[in-house]
């Protein structure tokens, strides 16, 4: 549905965007993640016509965003990180002229504005000024924009930014419903939002692609198996040699506290019940057997992006897009 | 088509629902009323020589247009580049050219609203002495034909920055620059340039249509250099994207 070659954007000496190439699927959700200053933005902006890129191409529903702006822009619903609207107007109004603007008209632009209205759950307000409006209406007054021509794929940049938790859970529910029907790329910073919404993750950093995949096999292939964290009472002597005989256990640390372990685990290994025979084997009183937590979206992210900036300098090779080892010590975070 | 009307229709709402409008009216009225008013009492005077009123008017009142068009057109399209609601607006499928038309004709459409009321002062001559209908018309066209370039050139300098303010002030300038030119014209001893300067004189060109003379090359100039400043806006907007 969105397919992007070696798309880049300079503005002046800055490259903002730096040959990103990656398709977007009929009906799929994608969540386009990235720091602040990543390129998301300067991306999505490309990918709905508003800029054009400095080399490098874009098709949306097949159409060329250069040969054919006019059809391609048809295609799209754009809700951009601000959403400006006209703060004079009133929902319906603003609404009815987004639609003339479309090139919708008569009972078509009336039917299409009662169902915006209805889908984004504003007709209680559909008379009032949207200059009244709290931020969580203005945004659905925006996604009521972007859905109002019935396009098939949605680009949002950022549709939670600057709402409260209520508002979110709202837009979040209704960015759901919206994406069951189409195609849906957007792009965030807030890392459960993704894991929340999206089939597939594009992880942005720098003006480059730095991952893509789904949050699993993402989860899988750069962050490796998840520890285990075995407490024992009394601290025992030995305990940690015999934990390291168990089947699945490649390392043994001390934890922070007395008769506290950490045990990094062979690929795909869970081996606390082989633990647990050894605790009992040895009459050891077990008080705490564990699975850390496996690594999130967030941890990968931080990884990804921290040491990108620090490889990016070091040499221009895109050698970061290679996953890394596995490295199943990390702490249990708080 | 409907890109323009959509553009068009909401502009001219945004005119009629900002008080900018009412205090542009309100002191457009104002200065128009005392101008007319100290014509006519100076014309009431046996010693003055005589001489249409409405021709006078236009001679005078149209200076207001060096105000009236930067504070007409500041905010076309500054205000959508400051609240980037530009980005939205630009990803329908609408093109640069008819967002500037919409906006322009808007604009222009409000500007032939605030003469409107003015109508009332011929109306008033008329109920005591017989009017000549052709040279008001042509007065009117007068001011029509400067006001229609003064808010092109607005339209251009608001499309250039995002700012309400610096577009107003370059318009300003510019269309200081353009009166003043045409004053050279008297300052002027070499006849090859007074006579290109004429062509510019603003002042002689209403002075000449409130007279009654239609001059073709007066209404050429204006609506090509009014298509030349649209030209520009629209170029203007195009560049924005490129930055």
């Amino acid at each position: 549905m969105i397919e992007t070659q070696n798309l880049s954007r300079r503005y002046g000496d800055f490259t903002a965007v730096n040959g990103i190439s990656f398709s977007v699927g009929d009906g799929e959700i994608v969540g386009m993640l990235g720091p602040n200053g990543a390129g998301k933005t300067t991306t999505l902006r490309m990918i709905t016509g508003f800029l054009p890129p400095t080399s490098g191409r874009v098709t949306v529903a097949g159409k060329d965003l250069f040969e054919s702006p006019r059809e391609a822009r048809r295609q799209v619903g754009y809700l951009p990180e601000n959403v400006a609207l006209y703060t004079e107007m009133r929902v319906r109004e603003y609404l009815g002229y987004r639609a003339r603007l479309e090139g919708l008209a008569g009972s078509e632009a009336k039917e299409a504005i009662g169902v915006a209205l209805d889908r984004c759950l504003l007709t209680d307000v559909r008379n009032q000024i949207i200059g009244t409006l709290s931020k969580g209406y203005r945004q659905r007054v925006g996604l009521a924009t972007a859905i109002l021509h019935k396009p098939k794929v949605l680009v949002l940049d950022e549709p939670t930014v600057g709402l409260d938790p209520k508002q979110i859970i709202a837009i979040r529910e209704l960015i759901r419903q919206l994406g069951r029907e189409r195609t849906l790329l957007l792009s965030t910073h807030i890392l459960p939002e993704v894991e929340l919404l999206c089939d597939r993750v594009i992880i942005i950093d720098h003006g480059r692609i730095v991952a893509e995949g789904t949050p699993q096999s993402l989860r899988e292939s750069w962050m490796g198996t998840p520890g285990v964290r075995v407490t024992i009472k009394d601290d025992p002597t030995g305990a940690g040699d015999s934990l390291a005989q168990v089947p699945g256990v490649m390392g043994v640390r001390p934890g922070p506290g007395a008769g506290m372990w950490v045990l990094d685990c062979e690929g795909g290994a869970d081996p606390r019940e082989e633990v647990f025979r050894t605790a009992v084997q040895q009459g050891w009183t077990l008080i705490e057997l564990t699975r850390e937590r496996g690594a999130t979206l967030e941890d990968i992210f931080v990884r990804l992006t921290t040491n990108d900036a620090a490889l990016a300098e070091a040499s221009s090779t895109a050698a970061a897009a290679s996953p890394a080892a596995p490295a199943g010590n990390q702490e249990v975070a708080s | 088509m409907s890109a323009v009307w959509a553009t068009y229709s909401r502009e001219l709402r945004a005119y009629f629902f900002s008080p900018l409008a009412y205090v542009v009216l309100f002191f457009f009225l104002v200065v128009n009323g005392i101008i007319f008013l100290n014509l006519i009492s100076f014309l009431n005077d046996p010693r003055a020589a005589g001489g249409p009123p409405m021709g006078f008017f236009f001679n005078a009142s149209w200076l207001m247009l060096i105000i009236l068009g930067p504070v007409l057109t500041m905010r076309l399209v500054s205000e959508e580049l400051r609240s980037g609601s530009i980005e939205v607006l630009m990803t329908a499928p609408v093109t640069e050219g008819q967002v500037v038309a919409g906006k322009y004709l808007a604009s222009l459409t409000f500007y032939m609203f605030l003469w409107l009321p003015t109508l009332a002062y011929a109306g008033m001559i008329a109920s005591y002495e017989d009017v000549d209908w052709g040279p008001v018309m042509a007065g009117y066209l007068g001011v029509f034909l400067v006001g229609a370039l003064f808010l092109a050139i607005g339209l251009f300098a608001s499309s250039m920055t995002r700012s309400q303010l610096v577009a107003a002030m370059m318009t300003a300038a510019l269309l200081f620059l353009l009166f003043l030119v045409g004053l050279f014209e008297e300052l002027v001893n070499n006849e090859v340039i007074k006579q290109a300067l004429g062509y510019l004189n603003i002042w002689s060109h209403i002075n000449e249509l409130a007279k009654g003379i239609v001059d073709t090359r007066r209404i050429v100039y204006y609506v090509s250099a009014t298509l030349f400043f649209l030209f520009l806006a629209t170029r203007a907007l195009e560049d924005k994207k490129w930055r």
